[in-house]
């Protein structure tokens, strides 16, 4: 077995491991899920739809948004930096494996065991409460999974590139909160964009974290089919390329500017 | 008396001498967490323009009690933060508890002047900055007594979510692991308290008013404060209870503190 | 002389819960609890006198931090008297704990983040020192732990040695008439550990503080404490004087010899070889059966000898011993 599937499978099932946080976060993530689809009932009141979103819509991207959370990690990832910090990543540049792959393996099998753990049962409970849409065709499933995994590579690389921050500053914990924090706001995932303003939909359309995370649920509700849905997966390819190369690019010059100075 | 609130004082002191070491940081902290938080509320607010109201109630009247919570909140976790479990679990993790115990001064203090995080001023500028806006918005009768109330009621949910964390670093003394179903009703509770909570399905509103008794500090107050009609057909006097249920879960919080005090000095932790 | 240190029939048994394990296990835990018992501390008694410098060794696992963290008021026993400095400890903290001090080797008592002189000057604060007390400890503090060096750095930056320095002025900054020195050496070199000792026994001479001090390290011991206590597994072995128990358990020398010539079997009568290279041969012997001339007497009868030296066992291998082979196996009271 190659060392990255290696690295994803010890990973994969330390995640398992974490019962206690797990179950802890599905319960957390659950009452949101209710609090959030109770705000969106409420604001519909007897509306049947808004801007092409109906109210089964809303109420299942409250449940989804929720169930995403835990899998994309997307507003809370540190670790990276705190191995730049506490020296950690001394240790790490001598091993015979590719850092960024490395990290990207550890991700992959935090997120399935996420996705398996905490995920899966958080939806099918919220599904057992609400009426909730689900995608119609197989192609929709298809997409929707092609989706949530690209939307993890696109989360995992802008994650590790605000942890880049941390070869050049001793504040990139308080950046990382901020750009964190922004992420999280233009993500959609608290409402969603289809009840925003135009102008500011668009905005968050253009950003990675849009692209990111809020392609899938708009996939999975049908709000985007046949060419939009091809436009969206293209979107959140050209992000993963993109930030991929950064990535690169970034980490390339840290190292070098760490084996030279010594940090 | 007297020395102990000196001590205290001092301890904070130092606490924000420290943290305004690094002016840069702390200056993007305060300035990430007031814009963040408020742009929740902004999100909601341009939603809620398509919807003219939620509950019945306006985006004034929501933003009054949005406002009012957030500032609470904030002010809480600035004041209380020593309890955050961020903070406190690591005390009891790393064997710093005895260190506490083997000081000649209140343990509670002590823990209190532990941590002191003044960044959490953004979202106490963000909550009254909403609250202002609220205001802006709306028509009210003003007495004497509401004018009275209304920061007697922050004070009360200050007390409230402190009480909540007080009772979350008691339980570290248990379990090591942390226990994040107790943020549903810190994070949770605050998010809830900040809508007309007659929105929420019987099952979430019963929990925020026999499990933890959220409703009392938010939403009942807020009906009197606004004047509006009450779905819930509550009587008119469970709006004042605010004050009265704060110190009664302080009190517990304190009690149940205590205990776990008591506890870890027989089990040796 | 009434006693700053009096603990009568101390216990504490702890209980250790088995964990089960998997989900379902999680699941029976809550349930279904069982534990074994440990009797950390297992019938203990002693008495200290104020102004003693008392050591308190055992192997690992034998009750010592149980017994502190007891006698500090850290944990409430099972049964038992303790009255230390006219208080009882775990009941009356506040009171108690203003006039006592302690230093753990493995974690400070001083704020992580915070300049060293900003540490103290909160401490100064907490144990309500008066300003011309603090002003006159913390100078000589300074000057003999020769802390200047450090005064402003945080805590978290300082190395072992100067953590264990600041640990020590910390403790002692107040004046306290009892101090618990818990592994106050642990892990520093020798000039480090010096100072330390120098200190230790400068505070003890001169204030006529009591201290009680806790070490894996024989020679912290050696150097400082007239008397020793010894546990294991709870109990009490040995409560006098550490002369006594070196006179009592140890007596084993050694007699290094470098012969001439390399001799196939050069066996002497009283006394075991214990290594051999070549010529370097090294015996040992007990004090009390063999006196070392006669045995320099019998090898030079028998065989021709470059050099020699004789050197006592060294007091970590007599202590090692009595654990090892349970040398001491009844409780003693105090005299």
């Amino acid at each position: 077995m190659s060392p990255f599937l290696a690295t994803i499978r010890t990973s994969f099932r330390r995640q398992l491991t974490y019962r206690a946080a797990n179950i802890s976060g599905l319960l957390t993530n659950l009452m949101f899920a209710f609090f959030r689809a109770s705000v969106l009932i409420a604001l519909f009141n007897e509306r049947e739809a808004v801007n092409g979103l109906t109210v089964q819509g809303a109420v299942t991207y409250a449940g989804l948004t929720q169930t995403l959370i835990g899998y994309l990690s997307f507003f809370h990832w540190f670790d990276m930096m705190q191995t730049v910090y506490d020296g950690q990543i001394g240790a790490d540049l001598l091993r015979p494996l590719n850092f960024f792959t490395y990290w990207l393996g550890i991700d992959i099998g935090r997120a399935f065991g996420a996705l398996l753990i905490r995920s899966l049962p958080l939806f099918l409970v919220f599904a057992l409460f609400y009426n909730i849409t689900l995608p119609g065709s197989f192609l929709q499933w298809l997409a929707f999974i092609l989706s949530i995994f690209f939307a993890l590579l696109i989360s995992f690389s802008w994650r590790f590139m605000v942890n880049l921050a941390a070869f050049w500053t001793p504040n990139a914990l308080g950046i990382g909160r901020f750009v964190f924090g922004m992420s999280w706001t233009f993500s959609g995932f608290f409402l969603p964009l289809a009840l925003f303003p135009r102008w500011l939909a668009q905005f968050a359309r253009l950003t990675p974290f849009g692209a990111g995370v809020y392609i899938p649920i708009e996939i999975f509700l049908g709000l985007i089919t046949g060419k939009e849905l091809l436009q969206g997966i293209l979107i959140q390819v050209f992000w993963i390329i993109l930030l991929l190369l950064l990535d690169q690019w970034i980490l390339s010059r840290g190292v070098r500017k760490l084996v030279i100075q010594g940090g | 008396m007297i020395h102990a609130l000196r001590l205290l004082a001092r301890m904070y002191r130092v606490q924000i001498h420290s943290q305004l070491q690094y002016p840069l940081s702390f200056i993007m902290d305060l300035l990430s967490s007031a814009l963040i938080l408020g742009f929740f509320f902004v999100a909601f607010a341009l939603t809620l323009t398509r919807f003219e109201s939620i509950g019945g109630w306006t985006l004034g009247e929501v933003a009054f009690i949005w406002g009012i919570t957030e500032f609470s909140f904030g002010t809480m976790d600035m004041v209380f933060s020593g309890f955050d479990y961020d903070s406190f679990g690591p005390i009891i993790r790393k064997g710093q508890f005895d260190q506490l115990l083997l000081r000649p001064a209140n343990i509670t203090l002590q823990v209190l002047g532990s941590r002191f995080v003044i960044r959490r001023l953004g979202r106490m500028a963000e909550g009254l900055l909403i609250f202002l806006f609220g205001l802006s918005r709306i028509q009210l009768d003003w007495s004497l007594l509401k004018i009275l109330y209304v920061p007697l009621l922050s004070i009360s949910q200050i007390l409230f979510f402190g009480s909540l964390f007080i009772i979350g670093a008691t339980t570290t003394f248990w379990t090591m692991e942390r226990l994040e179903i107790l943020n549903i009703f810190t994070y949770g509770g605050a998010e809830v308290m900040s809508y007309p909570m007659h929105i929420f399905p019987r099952p979430i509103r019963m929990i925020f008013t026999y499990l933890v008794p959220s409703i009392f500090l938010s939403y009942f107050p807020a009906v009197y404060l606004l004047g509006k009609p009450d779905p819930l057909n509550a009587p008119a006097f469970v709006s004042f209870l605010a004050p009265v249920i704060a110190m009664l879960m302080l009190w517990l919080a304190l009690r149940f503190w205590r205990f776990g005090i008591r506890n870890y000095q027989s089990s040796g932790s | 002389m009434k006693s700053m240190i009096h603990v009568r029939d101390l216990h504490k048994t702890f209980r250790v819960y088995r964990n089960h394990k998997g989900y379902l296990g999680a699941l029976r835990n809550l349930f279904d609890r069982k534990y074994d018992l440990t009797h950390a501390v297992d019938g203990i008694s002693f008495d200290i006198h104020p102004g003693e410098l008392v050591g308190y060794i055992g192997p690992n696992g034998a009750g010592k931090s149980t017994t502190i963290k007891i006698l500090t008021g850290l944990l409430v026993p099972s049964a038992g008297e303790v009255i230390a400095n006219g208080h009882i400890p775990w009941k009356e903290r506040k009171r108690y704990v203003r006039d006592i001090g302690a230093v753990f080797g493995q974690r400070t008592t001083l704020w992580w983040d915070l300049p060293l002189t900003d540490s103290l000057d909160l401490l100064r604060h907490i144990y309500q020192i008066p300003e011309d007390l603090y002003q006159s400890n913390f100078g000589l503090f300074r000057e003999i732990l020769a802390l200047d060096h450090f005064i402003n750095t945080p805590v978290r930056a300082l190395s072992l040695g100067q953590r264990m320095r600041a640990d020590l002025c910390a403790a002692f900054l107040h004046n306290p008439s009892l101090v618990f020195l818990d592994e106050p050496t642990i892990g520093l070199d020798v000039i480090a550990k010096r100072r330390i000792r120098e200190f230790i026994q400068y505070i003890n001479q001169e204030r006529h503080t009591t201290i009680l001090l806790t070490t894996h390290d024989i020679s912290d011991i050696a150097r400082l404490c007239e008397r020793v206590m010894i546990i294991d597994h709870g109990r009490i072995l040995f409560n006098g004087k550490l002369a006594d128990l070196l006179e009592t358990f140890g007596g084993r020398r050694l007699l290094n010899v470098e012969f001439a010539e390399e001799y196939p079997s050069p066996t002497l009568d009283g006394a075991d070889i214990i290594y051999r290279n070549g010529v370097n041969i090294h015996y040992s012997f007990q004090r009390r059966s063999v006196s070392a001339s006669a045995l320099i007497r019998r090898l030079s009868e028998n065989y021709r000898i470059k050099d020699l030296s004789v050197e006592d066992q060294p007091i970590e291998d007599t202590i090692r011993e009595i654990y090892e082979n349970r040398l001491l196996y009844y409780d003693t009271d105090d005299e």
